[in-house]
């Protein structure tokens, strides 16, 4: 029980901190004033959930309700997999990449269902989008995972972030936190991938979403980014490791960079089409995730 | 209480299964069927072979997705919005499903089941089940696995739209309105 209250403060902590670093990017990239930037957020996040809930012609009422929920319960279960200290893990499992794993696949799932369930047709082709898009990115996903996995010789979180001692694995092993980040954008639909929810779409999967629901589902597909970030920033760039401050300090820095680099991306790039990046995660990101896998065995060895 | 989460998962994978059947739509069906499998891989990760658990659930998001996606492709039904029925042959249906029912339950009253709390690792646990299930073949399936891989990505880089030759749409030209023996005699004239 104390164990989930720990895991919504850390995934609370987290959203507030993204929202906040988001804000503060965008500000900087449009040269505009950071305070009313960093207040924005906020001022939308009361109007939705003071707005009234609108609904539509025959919708799957409890897919639409069950969506946003597991989304926020898959943030959950990946902040729980994140270490914060030595031993010190809400979960200390010793497959922990795996149910990390298990939870960015289903990701896929929530998104489909909050585009399914309204019964209308642009949230629907937004969850078709998301289906494309992260099934391709998903192998590249895993694979660079799994690699960070061998020389630790465990697919427990933990030890993997014991093995950097010294040397983190983004150094190591170069090709996987690019891969890893740009299947990341993918496989949240985040950043210049968030084309199932576009505004070519108005507005794709969160169209017909509104008020506490859409509030709530923007909060944890926050939670989800946060989430892949922290596990991110434990297996490629640490963790914990670090001088002079706590370990918890360090994650915590370490996971705000990564959410930086993706909100700078989010602010810099444009939306990519889904079928290029169908293309790329096929034909670019996974035989450079097999190098990847290949390069680490012969270090290895 | 394992136990008691145990004996809830288990109750959840056989109602979602059921509802399977029983929802009108081919999406419904596929998540009603996750949900299941879902189930089932916390009834694995109880039995403490964690590694299995969590990649059924891994594996089971992606292949109900694209089961999800092909039945939506080959069926004359819209984006699978609207309601159809999902059964089908229901004398053979409701044959095989006594029959499998009473097998398994001969099977669950008749072996002598192990009544031991799980002593061991996960990591043994799952080198135990490998070696019961493939045993000396370990190293042909692995292979097998490798070939698998090698040969989806190789018809993935045939099939894919950007070819050796350029992009596959280009060259082609998208179907005429107009049937092309009727273009042919304003051509000449």
């Amino acid at each position: 029980m104390i164990g989930v209250i720990w895991a919504a403060v850390g995934l609370t902590v987290g959203v507030i901190g993204f929202v906040a670093v988001d804000a503060a990017v965008g500000a900087g990239v449009a040269r505009a004033p950071i305070g009313p930037a960093v207040q924005q957020p906020w001022r939308r996040g009361a109007l939705q959930f003071l707005q009234q809930r609108t609904t539509t012609e025959r919708p799957d009422a409890q897919a639409w309700a069950v969506a946003p929920a597991l989304l926020l319960g898959l943030a959950a279960v990946m902040v729980s997999v994140v270490p914060i200290a030595p031993e010190t893990v809400l979960a200390p499992l010793s497959h922990g990449i795996v149910l990390f794993g298990a939870a960015a696949a289903l990701v896929l799932i929530a998104v489909f269902l909050q585009g399914w369930a309204p019964n209308s047709p642009f949230p629907m082709i937004g969850g078709y989008r998301m289906f494309a898009q992260a099934l391709s990115a998903m192998i590249p996903f895993a694979l660079v995972l799994i690699s960070t996995a061998l020389p630790a010789e465990s697919l427990g979180v933990d030890a993997i972030v014991a093995d950097q001692e010294g040397l983190w694995n983004v150094v190591r092993q170069p090709l996987g936190l690019p891969i890893y980040l740009a299947a990341a954008v993918g496989v949240l639909f985040y950043g210049p991938l968030a084309t199932p929810a576009g505004a070519d779409l108005a507005g794709g999967v969160e169209l017909e979403a509104s008020g506490v629901q859409l509030l709530l589902w923007r909060i944890a597909h926050r939670g989800v980014v946060v989430g892949a970030c922290a596990v991110g920033a434990s297996v490629f760039l640490g963790g914990w490791h670090g001088p002079l401050l706590p370990g918890v300090a360090w994650v915590a820095i370490k996971t705000l960079a990564l959410l930086a680099v993706l909100s700078t991306t989010r602010h810099l790039l444009p939306r990519v089409r889904t079928e290029r990046y169908v293309v790329l995660a096929w034909v670019g990101l996974l035989p450079l995730a097999l190098l990847d896998v290949f390069l680490t065995g012969w270090w290895l060895l | 209480m394992a136990h008691g989460i145990g004996v809830v998962l288990g109750a959840v994978a056989v109602i979602t299964g059921w509802l399977v059947f029983r929802t009108d739509s081919m999406v419904r069906a596929s998540f009603w069927l996750l949900a299941s499998f879902v189930s089932v891989g916390g009834i694995l990760v109880l039995l403490n072979a964690r590694f299995l658990g969590f990649s059924v659930m891994l594996m089971m998001a992606g292949e109900m997705a694209v089961m999800a996606i092909f039945m939506v492709m080959l069926m004359m039904n819209p984006a699978g919005l609207n309601p159809m029925t999902m059964v089908h042959q229901h004398t053979v249906a409701k044959v095989s499903g006594v029959v499998a029912f009473l097998a398994l339950a001969v099977v669950g009253v008749l072996v002598d089941f192990p009544d031991q709390p799980a002593t061991q690792t996960s990591a043994e646990v799952t080198e135990q089940l490998g070696v019961e299930e493939l045993g000396d073949s370990m190293l042909v399936f692995q292979t097998a696995g490798a070939t698998l891989l090698a040969t989806m990505i190789g018809s993935i880089a045939i099939t894919s739209r950007r070819g050796r030759y350029g992009n596959a749409e280009e060259g082609s030209a998208p179907p005429s309105l107009v049937p092309l023996d009727a273009d042919a005699p304003e051509e000449t004239s």
